[in-house]
């Protein structure tokens, strides 16, 4: 493996116009990853074309890199305005955000520098060591009944993320599952909640509803602020997490690797659903729920460290199996079908040398991000200097193009004004806005993977007994929950919860 | 109380209209059009506009990207593709019929508008609420296993299973009820009075995921979709749903082979413009698209997604035909199941 792994780099590394292009499409993707509006997946979509003219290697290497740095990119806006680049990065302004508004941008931001640099490399090595076994593996063990078990698991959680109370943090879970039932139901393809307006058929999509409930609503909150005259500016700094800080999470960060791993080799799923999985985890285990949502660094670790292991991991259904695991990874079979080549098991016999340059190119991209992130910290927080009145036009600006851009429907633009001013009130009213986003995200694909393992299951929901690792899973949710209900019921007694009830 | 289908011979048959093709595109379809045709007016002036009512990666979105790229080398007129994904094509089709009638917006859809009609004669019809230009991709369906499969080899010894198993046999197929997919398959149980589970896969990569990791016992797709894992041998036909054998599945049986009668329905992929745009927009549009039908790039796109095993092409009579001969089968066929009137 070593040495198909310096072959690899040497093959990559020896050529200016191979450099060029690894050069190009990690900067690339982290310019289109940051600014929201465009994605990698618009770099991709205009780059497409193009690698007709490059070599196959050339072309899958590139879209490999603008991958890795451009799950990375949108971790900026994220955390300084609450503005997710892109949807992996959603989890990522729960507590990005919370933290730039305390004065720890720097600390923020560096952290998701390191973690995606971190989670990115350990899944480029796995990714190396067994792509086809593990692949194999997925898809043998990993059906509709496990990943339902997989949504059910992290949902059970989603109640403690940022609301004031356990119960308003289920009804905001609830809020984001009802928005999930709106558009065609995944089993029958039955119109549901479209009150006969076609655009509706289409589904509340999660990105403009994230833009909503986070960028918009707070743009009203800090205006809000301005116009009593109790806005204060986000203290810029500029302080890198200390070693200490990060050995504190190192156990976060070992678990985020591990689910962002094993979400990305789900096909289908990808690195979105294992950013909202990574952070749910970091709340399940976390010492202090409640911190969660109101700026705790875990949260910000979590979220990126699993969105960047999810991109090593999303690449070996593909190369294995020629299973996409997301939006890229399907461009990526075009770009293989551009050159006559189709992703497969026949790629490791005939293309070798593609699969290992593209390996080194990923390992070698994540290690560039640690370094170019370390530049970006001390550089790019300094936009929060920018005073208000001119930051908050360009902050609507900027989400509003953003949400038309996902799908090119006016009536994102209007979900995500309704969004931003029903934020605007839930978040003052102790609803937590991240539980809503989860109920939307996990509730979409939750309800399709139950309905797919009820019919591979008959409709008998015992089955399950006979598939352990939906067992284990759904045990757990069921776990989670009776504890959640267990802990509002009982009284606290901790000496703090007394303090802060005194209070 | 369960309905089941009658086949419709008598109805104008899609067979006549599916046409086998012959020598690998020797002489291309298009070939007799002008090499070059004036621009009416100075039109188009500017880039196209090109809706696509699906993702970018699925095989309505890589169609358009190969249509879009011929029709720019043939003409060096660039187009924009608007993906506007959503509601089985629903979203997609209401944006274009919004869109100016002035030729600058033109359509990709798939035979679901077809369908959409029939089922809801208030959706557009595509033959005459539109113009079409071109059908360019036209393919058929087929059954598939994994070549590893041990409890059946072929489509008699999976009749067979499915019988024992008594509704408990699962095949990955699409979601939507009244589909191309779930009508074709209610062809096959109706048939053999046969009950097979459909496991509901709205997107492609999770529904081969499926079969390749043993989560279902066959699956309902298109050869193009699955040419991959046909060539890494990993899954293999066992039924193709066309009255005839295509040379490229010669050792696979059709549904005449085993006794069945229904005509089958095909998968069809085209493009239009707005009915109301000038007849001249609408005569350089119809030959831009129709010629670049003949295009090197777009004939090597066609032949890997293995679209040259029937005939693919129609030309706007010919892609006429085709809708109201579907539209009319679908018809039928949900009165008969009772999801339409």
């Amino acid at each position: 493996m070593i040495e198909n792994f310096i072959t690899g780099s040497v093959a990559l590394f020896s050529s200016p116009v191979s450099i060029s292009i690894f050069v190009a499409g990690l900067l690339g993707g982290m310019l289109f990853g940051a600014v929201p509006g465009v994605s990698m997946l618009t770099l991709a979509a205009i780059l497409l074309p193009f690698t007709a003219h490059l070599t196959a290697t050339d072309g899958i290497m590139l879209f490999s890199v603008i991958y890795c740095s451009g799950v990375f990119g949108g971790a900026i806006t994220a955390i300084l305005f609450n503005i997710p680049g892109a949807p992996e990065n959603a989890p990522t302004a729960f507590d990005g955000y919370p933290m730039t508004r305390k004065g720890q941008a720097g600390k923020a931001v560096g952290a998701a520098v390191l973690c995606s640099a971190f989670g990115g490399t350990m899944s480029a090595l796995l990714m190396m060591f067994a792509t086809e076994p593990i692949a194999n593996w997925a898809i043998s063990n990993f059906g509709p009944p496990e990943i339902f078990a997989l949504v059910f698991f992290g949902l059970a959680v989603a109640s403690s993320v940022g609301a004031s109370t356990l119960w308003k943090g289920w009804l905001s879970v609830m809020i984001g599952l009802v928005l999930a039932l709106v558009g065609l139901d995944p089993v029958g393809g039955i119109e549901r909640y479209d009150f006969g307006f076609p655009y509706l058929l289409a589904g509340i999509h999660f990105i403009p509803t994230i833009l909503g409930f986070f960028a918009v609503s707070e743009v009203f909150i800090q205006a809000e602020r301005k116009a009593k005259g109790t806005y204060e500016a986000p203290k810029v700094s500029l302080d890198f997490p200390s070693f200490l800080e990060f050995w504190r999470l190192k156990f976060a960060v070992a678990r985020s690797v591990c689910i962002g791993f094993f979400c990305g080799i789900l096909p289908g799923i990808g690195a979105t659903l294992a950013a909202f999985m990574g952070y749910n985890e970091a709340v399940r285990w976390g010492r202090d729920k409640t911190s969660f949502g109101k700026g705790n660094l875990e949260g910000v670790v979590s979220s990126e460290t699993s969105n960047n292991a999810a991109t090593g991991a999303a690449m070996i259904p593909l190369l294995a199996l020629g299973l996409p695991g997301g939006a890229l990874t399907a461009m990526m079979v075009g770009v293989f079908q551009m050159h006559d080549m189709e992703p497969g098991p026949l790629v490791f016999i005939n293309s070798a040398e593609l699969v290992w340059v593209v390996f080194a190119a990923m390992f070698w991209a994540n290690i560039s991000i640690f370094f170019l992130g370390w530049l970006q910290t001390k550089t790019v927080v300094h936009l929060l200097r920018v005073p208000f009145h001119y930051l908050a036009p360009v902050i609507l600006l900027m989400a509003t193009v953003g949400a038309y851009a996902v799908r090119g429907l006016t009536i994102d633009i209007l979900v995500m004004f309704l969004a931003g001013i029903a934020g605007f009130f839930l978040r003052r009213s102790g609803y937590a806005v991240p539980g809503i986003v989860l109920g939307l995200i996990l509730g979409k694909i939750g309800e399709q993977t139950f309905a797919q393992a009820m019919q591979m299951l008959h409709y008998d929901v015992t089955a399950y007994l006979g598939r352990p690792i939906g067992l284990v899973l759904i045990a757990g949710g069921l776990l989670t929950l009776i504890a959640s209900i267990y802990r509002t019921i009982v009284p606290k007694t901790e000496p703090h919860r007394v303090e802060q009830a005194a209070e | 109380m369960k309905r089941h289908i009658k086949p419709t011979i008598g109805a104008l048959s899609l067979a006549v209209a599916i046409g086998f093709s012959g020598q690998a595109f020797a002489a291309c379809a298009t070939d007799g059009l002008p090499a070059k045709l004036d621009k009416p007016g100075g039109f188009p002036a500017r880039a196209l506009t090109m809706i696509v009512p699906y993702g970018p990666g699925g095989g309505s979105g890589q169609v358009a990207r190969a249509m879009a790229q011929a029709v720019t080398e043939l003409t060096g007129v660039a187009i924009n593709r608007d993906h506007k994904p959503g509601g089985s094509g629903t979203v997609g089709m209401t944006a274009y019929m919004a869109a100016p009638a002035d030729g600058y917006s033109v359509l990709e859809h798939i035979d679901d508008a077809s369908s959409a009609h029939a089922l809801d004669p208030s959706r557009p019809n595509p033959a005459t609420d539109l113009i079409p230009l071109v059908t360019s991709q036209i393919t058929f369906s087929q059954v598939y296993i994994r070549t590893n499969e041990t409890r059946f080899k072929d489509w008699k010894g999976f009749v067979d299973y499915v019988k024992k198993a008594n509704g408990k046999a699962t095949i990955a197929n699409v979601s939507k009820e009244g589909s191309m997919e779930r009508i074709s398959m209610r062809y096959l149980t109706d048939h053999y009075g046969i009950k097979i589970q459909q496991i509901s896969f709205d997107k492609g990569a999770p529904r081969y995921g499926a079969l390749a990791g043993g989560q279902v016992d066959a699956l309902f797709e298109q050869p193009g979709d699955v040419r991959g894992f046909l060539d890494a041998k990993k899954f293999k036909p066992i039924l193709t749903l066309l009255k005839e054998r295509p040379a490229a599945f010669s050792d696979v049986p059709s549904i005449t082979d085993e006794g069945m009668k229904f005509e089958p329905l095909l998968r069809f992929r085209g493009f239009y413009v707005a009915k109301g745009t000038p007849p001249d927009r609408v005569k350089w549009l119809q030959w831009a698209f129709q010629k670049a039908f003949c295009q090197e790039s777009y004939q090597k796109y066609n032949e890997k997604k293995f679209m040259n095993l029937i005939e693919s092409y129609r030309d706007t009579d010919g892609t006429k035909n085709l809708i109201t001969t579907t539209i009319n089968q679908y018809r039928d066929v949900y009165k008969q199941i009772g999801l339409s009137k």
